[in-house]
C-alpha cells in the first residue's frame, strides 16, 4: 500500500489489463437481478437495444474500477468513485484500467488522492471515464 | 439560455425507501467470483480481522446492487424517448460487513440538460443513501440516467 507522501501528481496506477467474461457478468447478474431476458447476458436482448451483443452492466464496470483502486490503496481507501458509461462494454474483449493522479491534499485529517480513471477498450475506446479520490495512509 | 424541462417537480424533497437487504458472506463471495476479486478483507474474517476490520467486509460499490430494490416513481419527463445508464458515483462513510442488514433511501437529485456536439441531453439523477441496522450511513450512491433529443 502507498504512503501519501510517496506519490506524485501524474502517477499511475496500474494500467491493469481485464476482461469481463460471459460467466463472470452472469454470475454477477445472479446476485445484482436484473429483470430477464436482459441485454447483459442475452443476445437477443441486446441486438434489440441496438447493441452487437451481450454488454457489461454499467455497475459491474464500476466494480472493476473500484478494484483497480483498492487492489492499490486499500480495501477501504475509496472516499468517492464517479464515473461515466460512455461506451457499451462487450463481454470477453481485453480491458485496460488505469488511473493517474490529478491531485493531493491533506482534508479533515485526512491525506486524499485525486485521479482521472479510464477504461479503454482493445483499440483505445474509452468505455468509462470519471474520477476517483482514495484516503491514503501517512508516514508520520 | 437554461432550458425549460417539463417533469414532475413535486417528486424533489420526497423519499423513496426499500431494505432491508442482509449483506451475506456468500453475496460477497458471488460478487468476488464474478470479478475476480481476490482482496483478503472481502474474503474471510480472519483475513480482515488482520487488517483491523472486525469482520468481512463488502466490496465498497456492493450496495449499488441494491438501489433497483427502490420503486422509483416515473419523473414523468417530457423530453426524447432513449434512455440510458449515463453515469453512477458512490462515496463509501463506512465499512459495510458480512451480516449487515442495509435500508435504502432514494431521492431525486437533480434533473439538467447539457448540450454537446451530439445535441442536446437531459439527465435524471437519483441519489440513495445506504444505512445499516444501527442507522449509519454506510455509502451514498448516485445513479444518472440520459436521454437524447
Amino acid at each position: 500500500m502507498p504512503y501519501f507522501e510517496d506519490i506524485e501528481l501524474g502517477d499511475q496506477i496500474g494500467p491493469v489489463e481485464r476482461i469481463a467474461t460471459d460467466e463472470g457478468v452472469a454470475r454477477f447478474c445472479d446476485v445484482w437481478s436484473p429483470p430477464t431476458p436482459n441485454r447483459f447476458t442475452d443476445a437477443q436482448t441486446a441486438r434489440e437495444s441496438g447493441m452487437t451483443g451481450p454488454i457489461v452492466p454499467g455497475i459491474m464496470a464500476m466494480a472493476m474500477m473500484a478494484q483497480l483502486l483498492t487492489d492499490w490503496a486499500g480495501p477501504d481507501a475509496i472516499r468517492d468513485l464517479d464515473v461515466v458509461f460512455r461506451q457499451p462494454i462487450p463481454h470477453n474483449r481485453p480491458l485496460t484500467l488505469e488511473a493517474t493522479i490529478t491531485d493531493l491534499r491533506q482534508e479533515n485529517g485526512q491525506n486524499l488522492a485525486e485521479c482521472d480513471i479510464l477504461m479503454l477498450g482493445a483499440q483505445g475506446e474509452r468505455h468509462v471515464g470519471g474520477k476517483a479520490v482514495v484516503s491514503l495512509p501517512s508516514r508520520g | 439560455m437554461t432550458m425549460e424541462l417539463s417533469y414532475d417537480r413535486t417528486l424533489h424533497g420526497k423519499e423513496h425507501r426499500a431494505g432491508p437487504f442482509e449483506i451475506t458472506a456468500d453475496m460477497i463471495a458471488a460478487v468476488n467470483a464474478s470479478l475476480g476479486e481476490q482482496g483478503a478483507a472481502f474474503s474471510s474474517d480472519a483475513d480482515a480481522k488482520e487488517q483491523g476490520f472486525r469482520g468481512m467486509i463488502a466490496p465498497p460499490t456492493l450496495c449499488s446492487i441494491f438501489v433497483r430494490e427502490v420503486q422509483l416513481p416515473d419523473v414523468g419527463l417530457d423530453f426524447g424517448r432513449t434512455q440510458m445508464h449515463a453515469g453512477q458515483r458512490v462515496q463509501p462513510i463506512a465499512p459495510i460487513y458480512a451480516g449487515d442488514r442495509l435500508t435504502a433511501s432514494s431521492h431525486l437529485k437533480d434533473v439538467y440538460a447539457k448540450t454537446g456536439r451530439s445535441g442536446t441531453m437531459v439527465f435524471v439523477v437519483w441519489e440513495t443513501t445506504f444505512r445499516n441496522q444501527d442507522g449509519d450511513v454506510v455509502a451514498e450512491v448516485q445513479e444518472s440516467f440520459a436521454r437524447r433529443e
